[in-house]
């Protein structure tokens, strides 16, 4: 799963080496945004690595029930005493993967619709209206619908669900973003010239629209995992004794005045994940020069 | 406040690209109120630049080395963001090469010109139409600007700059693409503003015609030294000028005998009776047909407006004809572009007419112009990178642009490689759309010899639209004159201009001297 990064954000990547040899300029500019996406990469190889860093195991209790921080416990202990650190460092993985994975299909699936909408009115017009239809049912309701009809489905039942239900905002978005790069000169030429639809998309269209598919997928992590915690805090999705963050928070809520640690920091890190994240994207997406070409 | 003399003095000025290329170096330019300064020089020689540095805007990623510009007292490039915001919005106008990219898609004509106005009432919008000669009768100030021709998107542009009644007026190209009546008129009518409203003016301009009559002072900028040189104003007189414009005409003339001895032989793109219609009451083509045959050349002229893109693109398959026939070699394509096989599409090929948006972004230019060899397969892939150099040689450019991308390259240089786009791809018939109107006069001549030989040597078949009727007389063995999406004549080029028949081909020749016999 953790190959599956999102294409765009793969791309734009290698992007600074390809251009390096040509233009040392280039690569001093690109050397701020790197720095930038470094927080969402750091917090993401934590969430992923932390079950191995865990110091202790995450369903035995070590110390008294919401102990405050102590000796053997640095953020003291949960509503059974255990760690809470230990569960802080597992019950991120299957969240960030999720997330992750939620974003990447959507801005993925969204990209490739929207685009061949807007070279094809005709297939847009359909899309948008099943789009609008789709958006009328609010997505915890979804989720919800999905979790309880689906009682066995556990974490691919919420992937799944969250994926359908926020897919139609985004192919609106591409779709109206691609319509202006479809009706450009550069686009036409393509078209007129033989190219086929799936180059008019992947060559032409896409790679112009890198800006807007980074921003789209770091608003749709965050809403991704706003969804997939708030599942979990529904009790849809996974199950105690696991560690998930947003379990977390539901399960030592009670004991928040004596050890509120056991709550702060898993809202923190779902805080700084969803923050991270779309500085990255913001930071990652082309500021000027190729993008800014036809507004000249 | 400076004194009244000087409202824009740009001195030394040099701009880096990211690399360390100089686009311009050593730049200097002064601009006063009532005058009127032309910026001229071949494509690529940094025109833009000098101009958008004065709006103290210089294109993303490059930066100033050395020199000023100092605008109404106020040096552009240390001023804060709000006083250079306040200073753009109220007293100076910018208007670019390619205003059809720079207008809002979704705004109607009417907004785009109220938007910065300092008069808003309707008044005052159709004051301004009628000053640019944009005639609100048709309610064309209730369009978007994609029902607009290239032409009327330049004058809403103007109209627009112009509304904010600015102390100076920047324009790129203000000309390109427009007939000669409306040529003179707008260059008359920055003129007058200039005189009347104190408005200090710059321009840059290729057609040298313009920058004669109507410059005050001209300001060279050369592409080797990339430097200015400035000329006091030196205006020639009308008689002269009508001497210099036949000038270049004459030894064409013997080329235009030896054509007329190839027959003209069965046509190999026939087109009949087309209609197009943007919405359904008022058609935009109705019933204009033209023909031209292998190695032969057709031209389309008319006045602004009257239909001759939106011809070329139902034709290439871009906008759908609602009925009439288009037939290549014979064969009747389809109206609708997904209608037609790739080997259809591939044998007629458009260069259109805004430079700017022609290019994908994304792509170096010689990823975009080997891009259709690879396609057709009309080449094998060992000699793309060989026959890329070649094609941007024949166009004037050199081989090393293939790694550069879009954004690097002039209007007029990106121009010369959506034409070599456009010869990639090995067509039977070349439809250009005002092709040389980005270019400097002796890069376009160039590019015109270039497309003549193609024709003579491999057949190909060439559809030139311009505003240009010298060169078109040159240029061409047939002529369709449009008038408001009908074909108002048509015929041999040389009769057409030697004795039109309709009141159409009278007004577009009034203003221009008669060529050949």
């Amino acid at each position: 799963m953790t190959r599956k990064r999102p294409l765009a954000v793969e791309d734009h990547e290698r992007r600074p080496v390809m251009s390096s040899a040509r233009d040392r300029r280039v690569v001093c500019h690109r050397a701020g945004p790197l720095l930038r996406a470094l927080p969402a990469c750091l917090l993401v190889c934590l969430a992923i690595a932390g079950p191995w860093l865990a110091p202790h195991a995450v369903d035995a209790p070590v110390t008294a029930p919401f102990a405050e921080p102590g000796a053997g416990a640095p953020l003291g202990g949960d509503q059974l005493g255990r760690d809470v650190l230990s569960r802080l460092l597992a019950g991120g993985r299957e969240l960030v993967l999720s997330a992750l994975l939620i974003a990447a299909v959507v801005t993925a699936t969204a990209a490739l619709i929207g685009a061949v909408g807007a070279l094809r009115p005709a297939v847009g017009r359909v899309v948008e209206r099943a789009a609008d239809v789709v958006i009328l049912l609010p997505a915890v309701l979804g989720i919800l619908l999905v979790g309880l009809s689906w009682p066995g489905g556990g974490r691919l039942a919420v992937v799944l669900a969250a994926i359908v239900l926020s897919l139609p905002y985004a192919v609106r978005l591409v779709s109206s973003a691609a319509s202006l790069v479809a009706a450009s000169g550069y686009v036409e030429a393509a078209a007129a010239g033989g190219e086929r639809l799936r180059v008019l998309v992947v060559r032409e269209v896409l790679p112009n629209l890198r800006a807007t598919l980074l921003a789209l997928f770091g608003l749709r992590f965050v809403e991704a995992v706003y969804v997939v915690s708030t599942a979990a805090f529904l009790q849809v999705g996974p199950q105690p004794p696991a560690a998930d963050w947003a379990l977390m928070i539901r399960e030592n809520s009670p004991g928040i005045l004596l050890n509120p640690w056991a709550v702060v920091a898993p809202s923190l890190v779902i805080g700084m994940l969803a923050l991270s994240v779309n500085l990255a994207s913001a930071a990652l997406a082309p500021q000027s020069g190729r993008q800014a070409v036809t507004l000249r | 406040m400076t004194p009244d003399t000087d409202t824009v003095r740009v001195t030394g000025l040099t701009v880096a690209a990211p690399g360390g290329r100089l686009l311009i170096r050593d730049a200097s330019l002064t601009l006063r109120p009532g005058h009127l300064v032309a910026l001229t020089g071949p494509s690529g020689a940094g025109k833009t630049t000098l101009l958008r540095a004065i709006a103290g805007f210089l294109p993303p990623g490059t930066t100033r080395t050395a020199g000023q510009v100092n605008v109404l007292g106020h040096d552009v490039f240390t001023l804060p963001d709000r006083e250079l915001r306040t200073l753009r919005a109220t007293l100076l106008a910018y208007v670019a090469q390619d205003p059809g990219s720079a207008l809002n898609p979704r705004m109607r004509v009417r907004t785009l010109i109220r938007e910065l106005a300092a008069d808003r009432t309707p008044g005052a919008v159709a004051a301004l139409l009628a000053e640019v000669r944009l005639p609100d009768e048709g309610r064309l100030s209730l369009r978007r600007p994609g029902a607009l021709s290239g032409g009327q998107q330049r004058r809403v542009a103007l109209a627009r700059a112009l509304a904010r009644r600015p102390r100076i007026l920047l324009l790129d190209e203000p000309t390109a693409g427009l007939h000669p009546e409306l040529r003179d008129e707008i260059a008359a009518l920055l003129r007058r503003l200039a005189h009347d409203h104190r408005l200090a003016v710059a321009f840059s301009c290729h057609d040298p015609e313009v920058v004669s009559q109507y410059a005050d002072e001209t300001v060279e900028l050369d592409r080797l030294l990339a430097r200015t040189r400035e000329q006091t104003a030196t205006r020639t007189p009308l008689l002269e000028k009508a001497a210099t414009r036949t000038g270049p005409g004459t030894p064409l003339l013997e080329e235009t005998a030896a054509r007329t001895c190839a027959t003209p032989g069965t046509p190999l793109l026939d087109v009949r009776d087309l209609r197009v219609s943007f919405n359904r009451n008022t058609p935009a083509l109705d019933g204009v047909g033209f023909h031209v045959a292998p190695g032969s050349a057709a031209g389309i002229v008319g006045a602004s407006g009257s239909g001759k893109t939106t011809l070329v693109r139902a034709v290439v398959g871009l906008h759908p004809a609602t009925s009439g026939t288009i037939s290549l070699a014979g064969t009747v394509l389809s109206t609708h572009l997904t209608g037609r096989t790739r080997e259809q599409r591939r044998r007629i090929q458009l260069v259109t007419q805004n430079p700017l948006g022609a290019l994908n972004p994304s792509r170096t230019i010689g990823a975009t112009i080997g891009r259709p060899m690879r396609l057709h397969r009309r080449r094998p892939p060992g000699d793309l990178r060989d026959r890329v150099s070649g094609l941007l040689e024949q166009v004037g450019l050199p081989p090393a642009f293939a790694d550069r991308y879009p954004h690097e390259l002039s209007g007029g240089q990106r121009q010369r490689v959506a034409i070599a786009r456009a010869l990639a791809a090995d067509p039977d018939v070349l439809i250009c759309d005002e092709i040389t109107s980005a270019l400097d006069a002796t890069t376009g001549e160039s590019i015109m010899n270039l497309l003549t030989r193609l024709r003579k040597q491999h057949g190909l078949a060439l559809v030139l639209i311009s505003h240009d009727l010298p060169l078109i007389a040159d240029r061409t063995d047939t002529v369709t004159v449009l008038e408001s999406g009908r074909t108002a004549e048509t015929g041999p080029t040389a009769d057409v201009f030697a004795t039109p028949r309709h009141p159409a081909t009278h007004a577009l020749l009034a203003t221009t001297p008669r060529t050949g016999p």
